[in-house]
Formats: structure tokens, sequence, C-alpha cells
């Protein structure tokens, strides 16, 4: 059988899939870019035509700045504490000992519980009349009075990063122990013999076999982390003082409670340009790795 | 003072018993292969004396001193594994190396011992090479120096020749055996294969479901099988073993009136009637030429040539016969043939328990 007769029918196979992507995503996507040349509001027809001056004063404001500053921030910090956090359980979890199997399906359970579900818990701990958090931090004489956690511009990323990251250390957590499962048992043998501590045994026996993985896992959650808008949006909304406030509570912001749909769209656009140059990167990143690694 | 000894040594995993009390004593320098099909507990019994595995009861000693409950690291032994088990992505200086640095001996010291391992090993073209972009037998090779630069009291190896294809498998077992007789360290090597054993061994222990069903020289081990399966087990094709009883005071293979006479050593072992196992090898018959006592009328069934010999399978009575015999043997299927053998090479057992009877 020729080989242009295996490409077209691959076409063939594929144009339905193909129609449904252009429909579901290329239409709306070619609309938002339309959108963000005007100065179209959320309701009513049409808007002027503008240019880039969208782009311009977004990019331009100080809003953008201090927003992309705590996006970047919730990112970085939480995506490492979930990381470290994730293969340190994984590491514990590897081990042989009674009901390491009941351990390991508790585990998943943060990650398996719906974000707004997981956001009030949070919201309900850090209380400021009722919480735990507060109970807890008297009780061990850490804090003299309740504080507000979520109140307060000084405290409420932090929050809101620590919900994150009960949430999602499961994900790289689960990752890792998959990995963990394909480091040969002669290679750790050959390494106790050699006489490596634990601390060696992770660098040259464990972290080669853990590394492509957790690449795909920091990959997964960065992206993630940048676009978070749920966790956010249930605890503070962006605030206080705008303090907790990504680029996708802006973009909401923007085209929804300001109604500026033309000035959301450039913003949105914005956004997902950051993401795929994060996602090419990294994709680069990983075909890095596992070439190593091979 | 033995080198290494090993008194008793039990393993359970759950209910099962894996090993069911091993007994072994090394001089300085013994070669000793643990010998046996799979799941015998080979590596159980390695990894016991690696410190990798737990023993449930008994002792391990090595130049005198018990080392159950000591670390791998400080028992003075180096480890061979089937699958190389090197580190993936250290080069292949450092892997060598690598018990060395852990040990915190010095980088120049380190470098000398790596250098002269892999001059041993002819590696030194592959040192700065990483061990995915090593074949099969430079990765052994590897694994090998890894263990040869630590000077250990004991190497261990489990099967480490498995892996590698027929040719460089009989390569790197002439390198071992060349190693061995240069270093003069003690060796426990596991393997499933019987030439490995007997080519490489000082002593064999023939080991079957968690017991040493023999423990001798390779000569003994060939030439004196203790049981049937040791017989069966060493040597390709395997020892023949032909139906038998004792009637009036010769062997009488059953199932045929072939009659021969009963050898000398074995008078006192044997009662009249009792039923026996008679065991030749194939290497040990021939082709009679003028007639004798110790002739066994065949016809043949099968002949095969594989290069060094003739491999035939004849039919004796209703009991079946292979005789390895010299390439240019005037044998055609279908013919009636007597063999015949030396007096020395026939072994009688015991049917019931398996055992080889008593000699005088
Ligand atoms: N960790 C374990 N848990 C339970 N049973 C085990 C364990 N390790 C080994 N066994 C059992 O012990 C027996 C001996 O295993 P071992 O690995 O020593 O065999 P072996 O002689 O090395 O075989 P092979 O030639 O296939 O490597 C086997 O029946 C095996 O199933
Ligand atoms: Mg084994």
């Amino acid at each position: 059988m020729s080989s242009t007769w295996m490409t077209t029918r691959a076409w063939l196979l594929m144009l339905p899939l193909l129609v449904v992507m252009v429909a579901v995503i290329g239409w709306p996507l070619v609309d938002t870019v339309n959108l963000s040349f005007t100065d179209a509001k959320l309701v009513g027809t049409g808007g002027n035509y503008v240019g880039f001056d969208n782009y311009t004063n977004m990019l331009s404001s100080s809003n953008f700045s201090r927003t992309l500053v705590t996006t970047t921030l919730f990112a970085v910090i939480s995506v490492a504490a979930e990381m470290v956090i994730g293969v340190l359980a994984a590491l514990l979890l590897n081990q042989q000992f009674h009901g390491r199997a009941v351990l390991r399906a508790l585990m998943i359970l943060p990650w398996a519980l719906p974000t707004v579900v997981n956001a009030t818990l949070w919201r309900l701990i850090y209380n400021p009349e009722y919480g735990a958090l507060n109970a807890a931090l008297t009780q061990l004489n850490l804090i003299d009075a309740y504080r507000s956690w979520l109140g307060e511009p000084g405290t409420a990323l932090a929050a809101l990063i620590v919900a994150d990251c009960w949430k999602n250390f499961p994900l790289v957590a689960l990752i890792a122990l998959a990995a963990l499962q394909a480091v040969p048992r002669d290679i750790t043998a050959a390494s106790l013999v050699d006489g490596a501590g634990p601390f060696n045994r992770f660098r040259f026996v464990i972290l080669p076999y853990l590394a492509g993985p957790l690449m795909v896992a920091l990959v997964l959650r960065t992206i993630e982390a940048f676009k978070v808008f749920d966790i956010i949006w249930v605890m503070t909304r962006g605030g206080p003082a705008n303090s907790t406030r990504t680029l996708s509570i802006l973009v909401y912001q923007e085209a929804f409670s300001f109604q500026r749909a033309g000035s959301g769209a450039s913003l949105a656009l914005i956004v997902t340009l950051l993401v795929t140059v994060l996602a090419v990167a990294y994709a680069a990143l990983v075909r890095k790795t596992a070439g190593s690694a091979a | 003072m033995s080198a290494l000894e090993i008194r008793n040594i039990r393993k359970n995993y759950g209910s099962v018993e894996t090993l069911k009390g091993i007994d072994i004593a090394l001089q300085s320098g013994e070669f000793l292969v643990l010998l046996g099909s799979s799941g015998c507990g080979k590596s159980t019994l390695l990894n016991i004396i690696a410190g990798l595995a737990e023993a449930t009861s008994g002792d391990v000693l090595i130049g005198g001193r018990s080392i159950l409950g000591v670390h791998p690291k400080n028992r003075d032994i180096a480890m061979v594994f089937q699958s190389y088990a090197l580190y993936p992505n250290l080069t292949v200086r450092r892997n060598i190396g690598f018990g060395l640095e852990m040990r915190g001996v010095a980088a120049d010291e380190r470098e000398k011992a790596v250098a002269e391992a892999a001059r041993l090993l002819q590696i030194e073209a592959l040192l700065d090479r990483k061990p995915s972009q090593l074949s099969g037998g430079q990765r052994q090779r590897v694994a090998i120096g890894r263990a040869l630069v630590r000077k250990p009291q004991v190497f261990l190896f489990d099967e480490p020749l498995s892996n590698l294809d027929a040719k460089l498998r009989l390569e790197m077992r002439t390198e071992l055996k060349r190693l061995h007789q240069m270093l003069q360290t003690t060796v426990v090597y596991v393997t499933h294969d019987q030439i490995e054993a007997m080519t490489l061994a000082t002593r064999i222990a023939v080991m079957r479901d968690g017991r040493i069903e023999q423990l001798g020289t390779p000569e003994e081990i060939y030439n004196e099988p203790a049981t049937l399966y040791v017989a069966g087990f060493v040597g390709a094709p395997s020892m023949n073993m032909l139906q038998a009883s004792i009637t009036g005071g010769k062997l009488a293979i059953a199932e045929s009136d072939v009659r021969i006479p009963l050898p000398a050593r074995y008078a006192n072992a044997a009662r009249e009637g009792a039923r026996l196992v008679v065991g030749i090898r194939p290497e040990a018959l021939r082709v009679a030429t003028a007639p004798t006592d110790l002739s066994l009328p065949v016809e043949i069934e099968v002949v095969e040539l594989t290069g060094p010999e003739l491999v035939t399978t004849a039919r004796i009575g209703a009991q079946r016969l292979t005789a390895c015999l010299p390439p240019r043997s005037q044998v055609a299927k279908g013919e009636k043939r007597s063999l015949t053998f030396d007096e020395t090479a026939l072994r009688l057992f015991d049917p019931s328990t398996g055992k080889a009877l008593p000699t005088v």
C-alpha cells in the first residue's frame, strides 16, 4: 500500500476530530482575537475597532504588573512546595509498613475532592472567629489573639498557597510513587553494598528514575497554578486589597465585573500567550530530561 | 578458620520455607557455585550472605566473625548482579569507583584503583561512557570492575552471565576463571547453568527445594552424584537412568533380557530382587567392537550430529538410552548395535529414596 494512501487515510480518520476541534477551540479563539481589538462591552453589540489600545493599556497598567507578580509568586511557591512534599510523601509511602495501603488511599483524598469543596473547607479552617487554625495556634500559645488569615493582605496569599498545596501534593506524590516502583531492586541493593547512605541513594539511585515523571508533574502543575482561578475565587475573590488577585481573576473582573469585554479578551490572550510560552519551554525541558535518562 | 561459613541457615517467607537448613564452610580462595533450578533458593541464600535479606535462623561468618546484623556495606563483600545494576546516570568511571567514593577514599587513590580494574577487564576505552552506551557484555565487565576495586574478602555473583549471548557467555566465563586464578579471592557464584558450574567451581553445591542435595568438587558431582536429582541435573545430555533389578546376582535391565554383571564395589549394597536405577553417562558409552560382558544390545532410533559428537538415541527393551559417540561413528537409524562401557562408569541408585547406593 502506498504511503500517500496511508497518509490520506490517516487524515480522513482524524477529520471528524479536527472539525470538532476547529469548531470548539478555533472559532472561539478567532472570535476572542477579534474582540480584543474592540472596545466592546459585555452587553450590547459591536464596539469600535481600537487597534492595539487594549493591549498597550493593559500591559502598561500597574494592575497587570502587580497581578503578574502575585500569580508568579503563587505558582512558584505552591508548585515548589507540592514537589517537595509530594516526593517526601512518596518516599515514605514506598517503605514497607503496616497500613501502607490504607495510607496510600487516604492520601489521594484531597486531590479527589472538588476544588470548591476544598476551598470551603480551608475557609472554615481559616475562619477568624471559630477556625481550627486560630484555635490550634492560640492553644499552643503561638498567637495571642485570633487573626483573620484570609482578611489580612499579609497572610491571605500564604494561606491560599497552603490550601492549594494540600490539594495538589497528592498528585505529585502519586506520580513519584509510581516512578519509585520502577527503580530496579538490584540497583538499590548494589548501592547498599557499595555503602551509599540515604542521601546518596536518593541522588544516584532514585533521582534518575524520578526526574522524568517529576518533570511532567512540574509542567502540569505550573501551568495549572499559573491559570489558577477557582480556589481563589471561592476563598478570597482576589482580596483583600487585591493581594491575592491572579491573572485569571483579573480577566474575570475586567470582562465580567467591569463588563469590558474587549479589554478582558486582550488580557485573556496575553495570559494564553504566557502559558503557551511556559508550556513550550517545559516541553523542551521534558524532552531533554527524557533524553539524558535513557 | 573458614573464609566463609554458613551455619544452618533457614529462611521462611510467611509460612513458606525457602531455605531449610544450609551448611557450607569455604576455605579462603575457594570458588563455590550454587547450582540449582529456578526457585530453589540460590538468590535468597546469596542475599542473606550479602545482608540484603535476613535469615530466619542460622549464622553467617566471614573470617570467623558473625556478620548477621552487620550492614551490607560493612560485610567486606562485593556483589555482581544478573541485571548488572549499574547506576544509569553515572559514567563507567564513577560506577566502578562508586563503592570507594562512598567510603571516602581519596580521589587520586580511587582513580588508580579504577584504572587498574579497567585494565584487568580491558574496558579502559569505555571509562567516560554512560551504561546506556554499552553492550551487555561491556556492562557486565563494568559490574565486575565495580566489585573488583573494593578488594573484598568474598565476591558474590548472582547469575552474572545469564543475560549474555552464548558466545559472550563463554568468553566471560573464561575471563572470570582467569580473574579468580589471579586474585584468589573467595567466590560464591549462583547459576543454573551446569557447564558454568563445572568449569568455574572448585566446589559445587547442588541445591534443590531449599536444601543442599550434594556439596562436592566438580569431579565428585559429575562422577559420583549422590542422588538421582544431581545425576540428572549435571551433565548434558543427562545421565541415562535405566530401571533394573538384581536377578541371580546380576543386573537385569527391566523389560528386556539384558543381564550385566554387578560391579564388585556394589556387592554389599544390593540384595537379590531389589529394584534399582542404573546410571550411565552418555559420554561413557561406545560402540562395542568385540563381545564383552558389559554390553547393552540396542536399536538405534535417532542420530544427531552436534559437531564434536554424534548424539545417538537408542532403545534397550522398552527403555531409551542416549550415547555421545565420536562424530564419525558408523551408526544409522534402525541398526541393531551393542554399546559398551567401563565398569567404573556405572552408578546404582535406590529408586525409592533417590540416593546413590553405597560402594565398598
Ligand atoms: N520476597 C519474597 N517473598 C516471598 N517469597 C519469596 C521472596 N523472594 C523469594 N521468594 C521465594 O523463595 C523461593 C526462592 O527464590 P530465589 O529467588 O532464591 O530462587 P532462585 O534459586 O534464585 O531462582 P532463580 O534461578 O529463578 O533466580 C522462590 O520460590 C520464591 O518465590
Ligand atoms: Mg535467583
